[in-house]
């Protein structure tokens, strides 16, 4: 046995210049970098984003009450030896120089942030080197919108309720940002102490209290456990809910990676079947040799055995490797959107290329060992060294139930899996019955033209298998970027004609009832547009059917935060999902309309109960209708919108939206000078930001389905050299009958070419159907095919497969008749 | 189908037999059967006083590899083997841990130490046939089975082969069991069988 295996080994590196097994080793290699490259990036985002939820919290569990929470947890997770630290979040005037400026104003105790970092900047944008901690007392850090506007400079002070404070240093980050209404007014970090001095938490002001604390995974999870008497409205939150959160969005976008990685193995593992084929065929005679000269079966057996796990093993570090490479690359495609600064990946990825190495050489090589292993050495003498063909079913069968199994337990999704594969199967069965009628066309022409056409055509029709295989599998992949290449410009395109030249860029909100005319009569005629102002109601969904039995879902406690609107008249970019819409009768109803999709998510219905508290009274409303909002009109959108009737008379402020063209963005600025407690949002750079991020991830997709492309190639090549040998016997007969190499040059360049083109046409006419259907069904665009998309896939696969197909039988047109009629 | 019958022959250590007869007349499948590389559907096979046709195939194989050396028409180098590595094949599978020197040894013995790191496609018809009697001589093997080795050789390559045969033959006192259809290589050897119809006339 072990001298088997050891024969094998030594023979490893001679073998493996053979082409099949050389392809087959290079199958695997393709499979695994594809597998590695996106398992690498997505275990760094996912270890990253285990650092990134804890700087989401600036803690590893916080408590957050919209009252004080008291000293109570404090002193138990002390008595545990936490970390812990305090803030007090709120929104108020700041002032400077008599102007004002909505800010929020968050006070933290020195011991804040307990996870991540404060980046704090002089008034040259030197870096303090000060990264927890917070203020001296009387003084403030100020984010730099806040400074710009206010045009402070060093030494300057503001306003806070009653106390002057000094701004000591700009705030450029600090963790725990995004905190509801509170993230959109520009930040001022205060120290706690000073938070009396100020006067400014009235009773019935909206506050944020929150706890932070941190310790060992242990000890947080004991400290967690102690909090089982928590007031209803303190809610508990963990880097592990908003780990799963971020988890989640990243699984999504993660999956579009990962199907490009499944379809490169699908088509890497045709490609092995077929060279583990001729691996096989080439081993009958070795293996019928060796038991001539005295090999037995176990001999023969590990002998194979010990290539196969030498091959396994090397492909998996050549596998690794590349798939780093790709994964670094993915990460520069993706610089902007992901933080490039990612952690080092684990080694988790490595058990999933020595599995996918391991399934791959299972599934394609190890059903022909048991023919190697009982190949009779007689044989040789009969020169019988064919494969027995009646096993082939039961071969392919096993690799393709070893595959999809393997496939289900890497991708841990057997519905994606399935899915994919009968998807394949059947545009790979379109293709196919396209590509046999471009077969069929072949043997029409070849009666019309020259000999060395006419040879070149012949062989398309004479082998029409493998002709029909090369365009479904290299027109397959080919099909694959030219959709994502339509698909990609569709969706960015799909932005501008969506975003028309009235489309809103500035949203402009706290905008009070006392400034609606001032604000109207001063944007009306500089920007030539009428001004509609959308009133916006802060409050709070307490419950769901309270004090009410019907139903199963009666007195549900729901304690969400809300922005909420009025309206008489549906809006043109709501339509009514479910219900009613209350037209006049709004003036005389106590109602409200949800909009569908949290509505579903929070299981509620038309005829349900809903109570907000707003303006510190409690609204008891009838939902009378579900509306589907359309999120991309960029108009002022609201989950929850009220009758007139019940929110006419509440305290309110107003949003608006408005287009200003970038040439004319002075406006806004003299804007917000004059109206200073305006908080304004600019879209231009959000849409361009989305715009950036759909253009990279959509070419970061594309990059992977390159290595789709590259496994194409690597069928192609293995089906090529499985017919090598015949290729090498036909050209030496023509030249020994008289051929000029020009004439077989030109028979091998037609067919090839021939192939190139039908696969190029075969994808293009594939590529328009489903880019059409995508575009028309899911993007809900209009669809014109991309000419120059077509005509490059066409153009590239012509070349492509040309110049591969003339590289892979190179041998056959220059090798001398008299060496390739030699016996080898 | 009934291939060959009413088979005896006995050939003793040492001695050089021919068989010879018209094409399908069971030839090579009578060698198989003697060398043990296919078994009869009746009767027995004795090998150095070691009855082999009950024997399981790794059993055999494993006789092969102590005893016998074969020499074929079409050469069977493995192409991707250089003539040394070729030679050395028996000697690694038996785990000899002097392969290389005893495979080197034998390429001179049959003029091709210059050869040595040729691929086969890189040799001549008869060079081939030379680098296949080393690697069938390199294990000293008791017994030598050469079917038609000049079958594939031009007239001056099959007299060089066949006067190398002979010649490492009579060295290592080799038993000889040839089948060919070249009369002047039967004719060196001591018995002549003519085969025809599958029975020995």
């Amino acid at each position: 046995m072990m001298q088997g295996l050891l024969y094998g080994i030594r023979r490893f590196p001679v073998d493996l210049r053979n082409s099949d097994l050389f392809l087959l080793f290079l199958s695997i290699v393709l499979a695994v970098s594809a597998i590695t490259g996106v398992t690498f990036l997505g275990d760094r985002l996912r270890l990253s984003i285990k650092q990134q939820a804890a700087v989401v919290l600036a803690a590893d569990v916080t408590l957050r009450s919209t009252a004080p929470i008291g000293p109570k947890y404090l002193s138990i997770a002390k008595g545990q030896e936490l970390n812990t630290a305090e803030t007090i979040s709120f929104l108020s005037m700041t002032l400077h120089g008599g102007n004002s400026i909505l800010s929020s104003i968050k006070t933290t105790t020195p011991e804040y942030p307990l996870r991540g970092k404060l980046k704090l900047l002089d008034f040259n944008g030197q870096n303090i080197d000060k990264p927890t901690g917070s203020p001296m007392n009387g003084n403030v850090w100020a984010e730099q919108s806040l400074i710009d506007r206010f045009n402070i400079g060093k030494g300057d002070s503001i306003t806070i309720g009653n106390k002057r404070f000094l701004v000591s240093a700009v705030l450029a980050d600090f963790p725990d940002r995004n905190d509801g209404f509170l993230a959109f007014a520009p930040t001022v970090i205060a120290n706690i102490e000073d938070l009396d001095a100020m006067g400014v938490i009235q009773p019935g002001s909206r506050v944020v209290y929150r706890q932070l604390y941190s310790g060992r995974e242990n000890q947080i999870d004991n400290f967690v456990n102690e909090l089982q008497d928590l007031p209803a409205e303190v809610r508990i939150q963990r880097i592990e809910n908003i780990g799963q959160q971020l988890g989640r969005t990243l699984d999504r976008s993660n999956r579009f990676f990962s199907l490009a990685s499944l379809v490169t193995i699908i088509i890497a593992a045709i490609a092995a079947m077929i060279s583990a084929r001729r691996f096989a065929i080439r081993h009958i005679f070795n293996c019928s040799l060796m038991k001539i000269f005295g090999a037995t079966q176990g001999f023969v057996l590990s002998a194979l055995i010990g290539q196969l796990l030498l091959m396994t093993l090397l492909a998996t570090i050549v596998g690794v490797g590349v798939g780093l490479i790709i994964q670094y690359i993915l990460v520069d495609l993706l610089k902007g959107i992901i933080d490039s600064d990612l952690p080092g990946p684990s080694l988790q990825p490595i058990w999933f290329a020595l599995l996918t190495s391991s399934c791959l050489i299972i599934g394609t090589v190890a059903p022909y060992l048991q023919q190697l292993r009982v190949s009779q050495p007689i044989r040789v003498l009969r020169n019988d060294l064919k494969l027995d063909y009646k096993s082939s079913f039961f071969i392919n069968a096993v690799a393709i139930i070893a595959l999809v199994f393997f496939l289900s337990i890497l991708f841990a999704d057997f519905s994606l899996v399935s899915t994919i594969i009968i998807g394949l199967f059947l545009v790979g069965l379109s293709l196919f019955c396209l590509g046999a009628l471009m077969v069929k066309c072949c043997s029409f022409f070849e009666n019309q033209i020259g000999i060395g056409w006419k040879l070149g055509l012949k062989n398309i029709s004479k082998r029409r298998g493998e002709s029909i295989l090369h365009l479904v599998v290299f027109g397959l992949s080919l099909m694959a970027l030219m959709v994502l290449t339509e698909t990609r410009s569709d969706l960015i395109n799909s932005w501008k004609q969506n975003l028309s030249e009235e489309t809103p860029n500035h949203f402009f909100f706290n905008i009070q009832s006392s400034e609606l005319d001032g604000i109207a009569d001063f944007l009306s005629p500089r920007i030539g547009q009428a001004i509609k102002f959308t009133p916006l109601i802060r409050g709070r969904l307490l419950e769901v059917n309270s004090g009410s039995n019907q139903g199963t879902n009666s007195g549900r406690m729901i304690e969400r935060e809300a922005n909420i609107t009025w309206y008489a008249q549906l809006p043109d970019n709501n339509s009514i999902a479910a219900g009613e819409w209350w037209g006049n009768e709004g003036e005389s109803i106590q109602a409200v309309s949800v909009d569908e999709g949290v509505a579903e998510s929070l299981n509620i219905g038309v005829g349900d109960q809903l109570t907000f508290n707003a303006a510190g009274m409690d609204l008891e409303v009838t939902v009378t209708s579900l509306r589907r909002i359309k999120w991309e009109s960029f108009q002022p959108n609201f989950i929850f919108v009220l009758s007139p009737m019940v929110a006419r008379e509440l305290p309110q402020s107003f949003i608006t939206s408005v287009n200003i063209p970038e040439e004319n963005e002075q406006v806004v600025d003299e804007f917000l000078s004059r109206y200073p407690t305006v908080t304004s949002i600019n879209l231009n750079s959000a849409l361009n930001q989305i715009k950036t991020i759909l253009n990279k991830a959509s070419l970061a997709v594309q990059y992977m389905f390159l290595l789709a492309l590259l496994a194409g190639v690597l069928t192609l090549v293995a089906t090529i050299f499985a017919s090598a040998d015949q290729r090498r016997y036909e050209s030496a007969l023509l030249h020994t009958i008289g051929a000029k190499r020009s004439k077989i040059f030109q028979s091998i360049a037609t067919e090839f070419f021939a192939i190139g083109i039908g696969a190029g046409l075969t994808a293009g006419i594939g590529a328009v159907f489903i880019s059409g259907f995508l575009s028309t069904q899911i993007f809900e665009l209009n669809y014109s095919p991309n000419i120059l998309v077509l005509t490059g896939g066409l153009i590239f696969g012509a070349i492509c497969i040309g110049c591969v197909g003339i590289l892979a039988v190179r041998e056959a047109v220059y090798a001398p008749p008299l060496l390739t009629l030699r016996d080898p | 189908m009934t291939i060959l019958s009413d088979i005896n022959l006995t050939v003793y250590e040492g001695q050089a037999i021919s068989i010879v007869g018209p094409s399908g007349s069971g030839k090579t499948s009578l060698l198989a059967i003697l060398a043990g590389l296919d078994t009869p559907s009746t009767g027995q096979v004795w090998l150095s006083d070691q009855e082999i046709t009950s024997l399981g195939e790794d059993a055999r194989a494993q006789i092969r590899g102590e005893k016998v050396g074969f020499i074929f028409q079409s050469f069977h180098l493995l192409p991707r083997l250089s003539a040394v590595d070729n030679v050395m094949l028996p000697l690694e599978i038996k785990g000899d841990k002097q392969a290389r020197e005893k495979a080197l040894k034998a390429l001179t013995r049959v003029g091709l130490n210059k050869r040595a790191s040729h691929l086969p496609n890189q040799l001549s018809g008869g060079e081939k046939q030379r680098v296949a009697i080393a690697r069938a001589f390199v294990t000293r093997p008791a017994i030598l089975f050469a079917d038609e080795p000049t079958g594939n050789l031009d007239k001056a390559s099959s007299q060089s082969v066949g006067e190398l045969l002979f010649s490492i033959n009579q060295e290592l006192d080799t038993t000889l069991i040839l089948v060919t259809h070249n009369t002047a290589l039967s004719e060196r050897c001591e018995f002549v069988h003519q085969l025809d119809e599958g029975r020995i006339q």
